[in-house]
């Protein structure tokens, strides 16, 4: 190497020189390039891989081609009456279970707020179904449901009433998967509105009740107010959980009776491994995010969080 | 020191991680299941035998298709040899997923697979059925046979059943009798493969059939089918609540337990029913074919069957495997670990025969004979899903059992193409 060279390179690498310059004018680059990368790798290109799935007929021969459909699989969303069917379920589920999960979790926490906190054991008691893996709630309700051998029917034939085909009954099936969702989730709604009573200030609750109002002028117009965030929060988590419903019904009901329990997660399923058909499964699933986040932005907008 | 000796140990680990199974000289996928473990019971076997190491990946029924769909579509080799249901074979053969075996037997000098496994275990195998080259040798003979409390049968005035409308005499006695604790029959009524798979028996034996002789047509909405659909009907009216959720597990403990008196059902449950730990009923259940209906009866086929997965690299060690498990000894061996033999010499083996618990052979192998499978089609899982749907309608009485024929016919034309 000639000595001019060397000696512009030694100056580059002193302390101050052009690599120290470049790296600290690039520094946030560069602090910042990990994340940018670990974000392409998982979450946008598999979100960009997805749609090129979704324009794409994709057969389960490896050596055809990948067909470009253009949007047909979109259009297949408005005649396939399958999809229409887990749609209308999905959103019966989403709506009944997250509306009891949370009356029933913000009515618990009101309810215990003043005790619970002397009753640790009480609030692990309570915290145990969340901790639980989905299957085995989903195997431990499929035993007490059991029409011949459960503990439910077995308490209903003691007290002399009908016995009920809980799973395999085409009007009780999704309200026997609600119940299931409601067991284990409840406590999630209630230990965040517990959270949110901890926090609550006291002097608006002091001068509310030295000007007369009453407990439930006192809920209405300060205790909801305040814990709107934290309800928009625990709705939010619900809500986007419900959607993706799968392991509840995957084995209590397959999707039956009657297609009554048919959820879009399960269909995606169904198509993507059953029918060997992903392409399809890909523009159901990017419908399943659209909607998604269509419903968090305007959940978010109404809830005054956006901002 | 200690820290050279965690990056030698990290950079085994991760080459072991990378090479995923390669430690084994060919890998087996199968299911977790009876079957499953008989396969796995075998390879120990020939690991000890040959110096040969195998990897056995179990997985439950629905993701044995699922993994083996998804190594054929990506040619990904992970699979020497998968374990399939029979109806899977169109699909995994027509997707290029399967090796034809015929170059392996040439190169063994054999012509094929020898004459004492039954002619339906064999035909199974070829694709398209019967007629098409070898794509996998079967190894567990299931069929549906029809499993009675003989006793309750004989109370209710039935001997033994011949016909449907015999099983209906006496189902209905029963369940009448039973102060809804006892039910004269039961049946997989859950949605998608259960209820298909214990309607078809009865719908072939009215004469129906999904398609016509040349594939051409849909005969799901005819008149034989209207017929079965009657007496599937009938059936249900006499089978305990909750039957639209019912699969294997909750059929076989409603016989096991004595609340039930008859099913259709596979032979594997042989072993439960006449295990005393599992089974009030052991030594009290009759096993015989399929009752006719208007047409002698006919009982689905379900053998489990070994290919050869197309992106294997250990093709000539898989199928020495497969030949080896297969073979009259190991068969007779895989028989006396439960799972149902596919030969006609373990059939009539004395040595077997003569103990109790194989007493169901000779029913057995006359079940096979006279099986049917289901139809042979690449579209078949789903086809079995949207004609499943439509028979869930009908148990659970959402739709009457003509509007359940004509949609499902709808759906198989729609899925298939065919009018």
């Amino acid at each position: 190497m000639p000595k001019a060279e060397k000696e512009t390179l030694a100056a580059q690498l002193q302390p101050g020189g052009g690599v120290e310059r470049w790296a600290e004018r690039h520094l946030r680059f560069l602090m910042l390039a990990p994340t940018v990368l670990i974000l392409l790798g998982l979450t946008i290109f598999p979100s960009f891989y997805m749609f090129y799935a979704a324009v794409h007929k994709i057969s389960p021969n490896p050596d055809l081609p990948w067909e470009f459909v253009g949007p047909d699989n979109f259009a297949r969303l408005l005649s396939d009456t399958q999809f229409h069917v887990a749609l209308w379920n999905t959103t019966v589920f989403t709506v009944v279970a997250v509306t009891t999960e949370f009356l029933l979790g913000l009515g618990l926490a009101l309810l215990l707020d003043k005790f619970i906190r002397r009753l640790t054991f009480l609030k692990t008691v309570l915290m145990i179904p969340m901790m639980l893996p989905p299957v085995a709630v989903a195997i431990t309700w499929k035993i007490i449901y059991e029409p011949q051998f459960g503990v439910l029917n077995e308490i209903m034939f003691r007290l002399g009433l009908p016995l009920q085909a809980w799973a395999g009954d085409v009007n009780l099936a999704m309200f026997s998967i609600i119940v299931a969702d409601v067991w284990q989730w409840t406590p999630f709604i209630f230990l965040l509105m517990l959270a949110g009573l901890a926090s609550l200030p006291v002097e608006p609750y002091e001068a509310a009740a030295l000007d007369g109002a009453s407990s439930w002028r006192q809920f209405w117009d300060l205790t909801l107010p305040f814990l709107k965030p934290v309800i928009a929060i625990a709705l939010l988590l619900r809500v986007m959980d419900a959607l993706r419903l799968f392991d509840l019904v995957f084995i209590l009901t397959g999707g039956g009776p009657a297609d009554r329990t048919k959820v879009l997660s399960l269909y995606i399923y169904q198509v993507a491994y059953r029918f060997a058909d992903p392409g399809y499964a890909a523009a159901i699933s990017l419908f399943v995010l659209f909607v998604t986040i269509v419903l968090s932005t305007w959940f978010m907008k109404r809830m005054r969080l956006a901002e | 020191m200690v820290h050279k000796l965690f990056l030698v140990l990290a950079a085994a680990a991760s080459a072991l991680a990378i090479n995923g199974v390669a430690w084994a000289d060919f890998t087996v996928l199968v299911p977790s299941s009876s079957e499953g473990d008989g396969l796995r019971a075998a390879a120990d076997d020939y690991s000890k035998m040959k110096g040969t190491k195998v990897e056995i990946v179990q997985a439950p029924y629905a993701n044995v298709f699922e993994q083996g769909a998804n190594a054929g579509a990506t040619k990904s080799g992970v699979f020497d040899i998968i374990l399939m249901d029979d109806p899977w074979i169109p699909f995994f053969a027509e997707n290029g997923h399967l090796e034809d075996l015929t170059a392996f037997y040439k190169g063994a000098g054999m012509e094929g697979p020898d004459n004492d496994f039954l002619s339906k275990s064999l035909a199974i195998c070829r694709n398209p059925y019967n007629t098409g080259p070898y794509v996998c040798l079967p190894y567990v003979g299931n069929a549906q046979m029809f499993f009675y409390d003989a006793a309750k049968y004989k109370e209710a005035g039935v001997d033994a059943p011949k016909t449907w409308d015999d099983v209906l005499k006496a189902s209905q006695t029963l369940t009448k009798d039973g102060g809804g604790r006892y039910f004269g029959y039961v049946f997989r009524g859950g949605q998608g493969n259960p209820v298909v798979a214990d309607f078809m028996p009865i719908f072939w034996s009215y004469g129906a059939n999904m398609f016509n002789e040349d594939r051409t047509k849909v005969t799901i909405d005819t008149p034989e089918g209207a017929a079965a659909m009657k007496t599937f009907m009938a059936l249900r009216d006499v089978s305990p609540k909750g039957i639209e959720s019912y699969n294997a597990n909750e059929v076989g403990t409603a016989l096991a337990a004595g609340a039930a008196a008859s099913s259709i059902n596979w032979p594997n449950w042989v072993a439960t029913f006449e295990d005393p730990s599992q089974s009030k009923m052991v030594g009290k259940i009759s096993y015989s074919p399929i009752p006719a209906g208007t047409k002698p009866g006919s009982s689905e086929i379900g053998h489990w069957t070994m290919g050869i997965m197309s992106a294997s690299k250990n093709k000539q060690e898989a199928f020495d495997f497969m030949v080896w498990a297969t073979s009259a000894e190991q068969i007779k061996i895989s028989a006396t670990r439960g799972n149902p033999p596919v030969r006609a010499s373990v059939f009539t083996d004395p040595e077997l025969t003569s103990q109790e618990q194989f007493r169901h052979y000779p029913v057995l192998m006359e079940a096979i004979q006279a099986s049917t499978p289901r139809p042979r089609h690449p579209k078949w899982p789903e086809i079995e899903n949207a004609f499943g749907i439509e028979l869930s309608k009908a148990v659970a009485g959402t739709i009457t059992a003509e509007e359940a024929l004509k949609s499902a016919q709808a759906a198989v034309e729609q899925i298939t193409g065919l009018k």
